[in-house]
């Protein structure tokens, strides 16, 4: 079917197809590394592991120096005070500030951030479902208050890119020991949290022939979880190449898209939002009458990926959430997060995954109330169970 | 995750162990870690089709035996 999709895409855009392709990449690596964006800010604050978050950080360090090769070649000349066209240099302002927080608090009380809930949605989690459901109302209702944020604040605001003042060599340094400092401080609260135990790596017996060992590097693919810092290195790659090819990785404005268009339908769309020409990265977008287009093609990928690599590693399976509270907490989740990625311009991908490798400093301030954001979540999961 | 945690805290000293039964993979990374903090170790054996059962026993026992 995804051979079908791409034939057909690909005979109507050949961007439809590469953003397609893309999309595979991203769910199947997802699924298979079980990396959730979530779960690497929850799991410090819960349970003092850190496992997720390390795979995130080598991901944005990869990450940081793909972009710095091509935002290089962008802006050779960062005295000029331009920004690369593409990259997610966003305005910073409050909006940052309370984006985060809220995308923070909503993807711990949903279970999943949107990129999680995408790839759980392909491993067959209702209540994922649900979560992407609020995600898209929350990001209506951020378009209905957008004009309001555009006029008091964030049209008052400034973007800051860290090569305008250190140049591409002092922020990606800069970046990486910024990085570095960030492991650090996991690893440390991990062994204030008490022992570590390394995860159980399945005993391997020596192939008795090459069809022995090439099943054994297919199982290994294809129905093993992948260790987290693999599957980081490879989306970090990933993203880089998608931004070399036309933008960063992130995809909330094409989910506001489906919001808006929806809400289109029955005559509530909000009415046209100011500004939005001017941003980059992950905005809202105002429903265009079109059905299809690339970033369409991206999030369906994603969704498709992860459940061709969940089928074929056995671990597809429609989970109904046992307890009716799990479904409110999906829904307001999502409504937070969803709101939240609105007026941030964009969640744990768009807003952080690809904005610190664009040496954004909105990225860094984002991720910093992320963190706030879910360690506020962690005390609300516990009162709740 | 949480539930087995809070189950675990709960274990008196003549209850050795704890039966999990998951179908949620990235518990299989976590269950562990929180279990040998607690001084338990686990085993996970594939009950079903993306269903696992995990045995929680005391460190002590294992010692012991």
């Amino acid at each position: 079917m995804a051979v079908v999709v791409y034939v057909v895409a690909h005979a109507a855009d050949t961007e439809f197809s590469m953003f397609w392709v893309f999309g595979l990449a991203f769910g199947f690596v997802l699924q298979r590394g079980r990396f959730c964006f979530a779960s690497a800010f929850r799991d410090i604050f819960l349970l003092g592991h850190a496992r997720t978050m390390k795979g995130l950080l080598l991901g944005l360090a990869v990450g940081a120096v793909g972009f710095g090769l091509v935002m290089g070649r962008q802006v050779p000349m960062t005295s000029l005070g331009i920004y690369p066209p593409s990259a997610n240099v966003l305005p910073l302002g409050i909006h940052t500030v309370l984006g985060g927080l809220l995308f923070g608090i909503g993807m711990v009380v949903a279970g999943g951030c949107v990129s999680g809930s995408i790839y759980r949605m392909g491993e067959g989690y209702v209540a994922s479902w649900v979560a992407f459901a609020g995600v898209m109302g929350g990001l209506l209702v951020s378009a209905y208050t957008w004009n309001w944020w555009w006029e008091a604040h964030i049209s008052r605001t400034q973007r800051f890119w860290l090569p305008h003042w250190i140049g591409h060599s002092g922020a990606l340094v800069v970046t990486l020991l910024a990085l570095a400092a960030v492991y650090v401080w996991v690893v440390s609260i991990e062994h204030r949290a008490g022992m570590v135990i390394p995860p159980v790596q399945p005993a391997h017996t020596q192939p008795e022939s090459v069809a022995d060992d090439l099943r054994s590097g297919a199982r290994r693919l294809f129905v093993q979880g992948w260790p987290v810092l693999p599957a980081g290195a490879v989306l970090g790659a990933l993203n880089v190449l998608l931004f070399t090819a036309k933008e960063p990785w992130g995809f909330t404005g094409e989910v506001s898209r489906w919001s808006i268009g929806a809400a289109s339908v029955v005559n509530i769309a909000p009415g046209p939002l100011a500004g939005l020409e001017s941003l980059p990265g992950c905005v809202l977008v105002p429903s265009d009458g079109r059905f299809f287009n690339h970033m369409l093609f991206l999030v369906a990928g994603m969704f498709f990926g992860s459940f061709a690599a969940a089928v074929g590693a056995g671990e597809f399976k429609i989970r109904v959430p046992k307890r009716p509270v799990r479904y409110a907490q999906s829904l307001g989740g999502g409504v937070i997060m969803g709101y939240g990625s609105g007026i941030g311009m964009g969640c744990t991908i768009g807003a952080f995954f690809s904005a610190i490798p664009s040496f954004a400093l909105n990225g860094w301030v984002f991720g910093g109330f992320l963190a706030l954001g879910a360690w506020i979540g962690t005390h609300i999961i516990r009162r709740i169970d | 995750m949480m539930r087995t945690v809070s189950a675990l805290k709960k274990l008196t000293g003549d209850e050795q162990a704890l039966e999990v039964v998951t179908d949620h993979a990235p518990a299989l990374e976590t269950i562990p870690t929180q279990a040998a903090r607690l001084g338990f170790r686990t085993d996970i054996e594939e009950s079903g089709a993306s269903e696992w059962r995990i045995t929680i026993t005391r460190t002590e026992v294992e010692e012991g035996a």
